[in-house]
């Protein structure tokens, strides 16, 4: 065993010392407590998901629902889209659906009135973010990506219609651009009047909403 | 390459080209099927093929699935949401409307005769082998309609009851926004009562219904 030079003795320590520092600083007490949002003894407290006692309903119906794959696979939102599909085969079938789409738009006004607030507060990037991720509508969309001005989202539609002119004969006469052109563009268009923005609808298999 | 990976492949297969699933598959699940129970219901053929079937490890769409059933349970306020809610929100938009416009007996029939098609194809065959309970469990445990809406479905010989799901929405309907014109009879008499009823006479069963916070409905 050699004996360290001074010098070299007073390089190492810087070194490792250093490094131990660093490390030490890193691994601090308050830098974990920091490294969170919140305080971190009441995580799971302030976790809304992780305080339902009603979950097991919910997976429950998820696993029912994902089980059954013939004569097509089923998905979460299945029924809400055959639903809406249904009855606006019966509106439009009444040539009602101009008046359908109105009474949407007229019952969702507090909701709408409450958005372009916030549109008025941040910017019209709020009334996106309204409209599809903090309504319950995303249980309508299997997924919803975001992008600053712009959303897009497989359209829940086309394969719900599919499935229901296949295994549901003579039942549905309106066609996928029917749904596009007589329900989501004048429904979103209706209720971006009410908020005060424009958006310009790109309909198709991923429809594609933008703001103007 | 295995039968799950096969049977992976059919699936995603399926959900790209919206194709059914083979009957050879389907005869395959069968003989897998080992219960009485589980023969029993299999031996009306086209009835059983749409329902727990065994797919779901082969799905590979669970990830959205699981991401929406997580964002719906996380979402609290003003109420706690649950996975029936954008569901219940059209039901009951739809019937607003069709109140409004003095419509509702028509709608009612209009989805009837929509859905009468399953009805006739499975659940008539199923009366015939099975008796009455056959309706109750086609008209609820055995139909997404039902078991995407309804919370839990208690099952009883004769006897189908669950939280009724339009009750807690519509009553935050009314505080929050106050924008509907029913009331919870109308989904009741206007709705529920008239779609059961309208389903039970396409296959000859009568049914008896006692609308609450939990619903019940019986064959009598």
């Amino acid at each position: 065993m050699t004996q360290p030079e001074r010098r070299n003795f007073f390089k190492q320590t810087i070194k490792w010392g250093g490094a131990l520092t660093l490390f030490t600083v890193l691994n601090s007490p308050r830098v974990v407590w920091v490294a969170g949002p919140g305080n971190p003894l009441q995580t799971i407290k302030e976790n809304t998901f992780l305080q339902r006692d009603d979950l097991a309903d919910a997976l429950k119906s998820l696993y029912m629902t994902y089980d059954s794959t013939s004569p097509y696979p089923h998905k979460f939102n299945d029924v809400i889209s055959k639903g809406q599909l249904e009855c606006l085969e019966f509106f439009i079938s009444k040539g009602m659906d101009k008046e359908y789409v109105a009474h949407y738009i007229a019952v969702m006004a507090p909701v709408l009135q409450n958005i372009k607030q916030g549109v008025e507060k941040e910017g019209p990037e709020k009334s996106l973010y309204g409209l599809f991720e903090d309504t319950s509508a995303y249980q309508l969309f299997e997924r919803i990506e975001e992008k600053p001005g712009e959303r897009s989202f497989p359209c829940p539609y086309k394969r719900a219609l599919e499935n229901c002119k296949k295994w549901l004969p003579n039942r549905f006469t309106m066609e996928w651009k029917d749904v596009c052109n007589k329900w989501c563009i004048p429904t979103w268009q209706g209720f971006v009047k009410v908020i005060g923005v424009n958006i310009a609808v790109q309909p198709g298999e991923i429809c594609i909403v933008k703001l103007a | 390459m295995n039968s799950n990976s096969k049977r992976s492949e059919k699936i995603t297969n399926a959900l790209k080209t919206g194709d059914d699933i083979s009957r050879r598959n389907f005869a395959q699940k069968l003989l897998s099927i080992a219960t009485l129970s589980s023969l029993a219901i299999a031996s009306v053929p086209e009835a059983a093929l749409a329902w727990l079937d065994g797919g779901f490890a082969q799905r590979e769409d669970l990830a959205d699935a699981l991401k929406v059933l997580v964002k719906t349970y996380s979402d609290t306020r003003p109420y706690p949401h649950k996975f029936n809610d954008a569901l219940v929100k059209m039901h009951l938009r739809n019937l607003d409307f069709a109140v409004r416009k003095g419509l509702w007996k028509e709608r009612a029939e209009h989805y009837v005769w929509t859905l009468g098609v399953v009805v006739d194809r499975h659940i008539k065959k199923g009366i015939e082998m099975f008796g009455k309970e056959a309706f109750l469990w086609g008209n609820f445990e055995r139909t997404s309609c039902s078991y995407q809406l309804y919370e839990h479905i208690n099952i009883k010989e004769g006897e189908r009851s669950f939280s009724c799901p339009f009750k807690p929405i519509l009553d935050q309907i009314q505080k929050t926004i106050g924008t509907y014109k029913i009331t919870w009879d109308d989904v009741h008499n206007k709705w529920c009562i008239p779609v059961w009823s309208g389903f039970a006479n396409n296959v000859g069963v009568e049914i008896k219904v006692e609308p609450g916070e939990v619903c019940r409905v019986k064959v009598v």
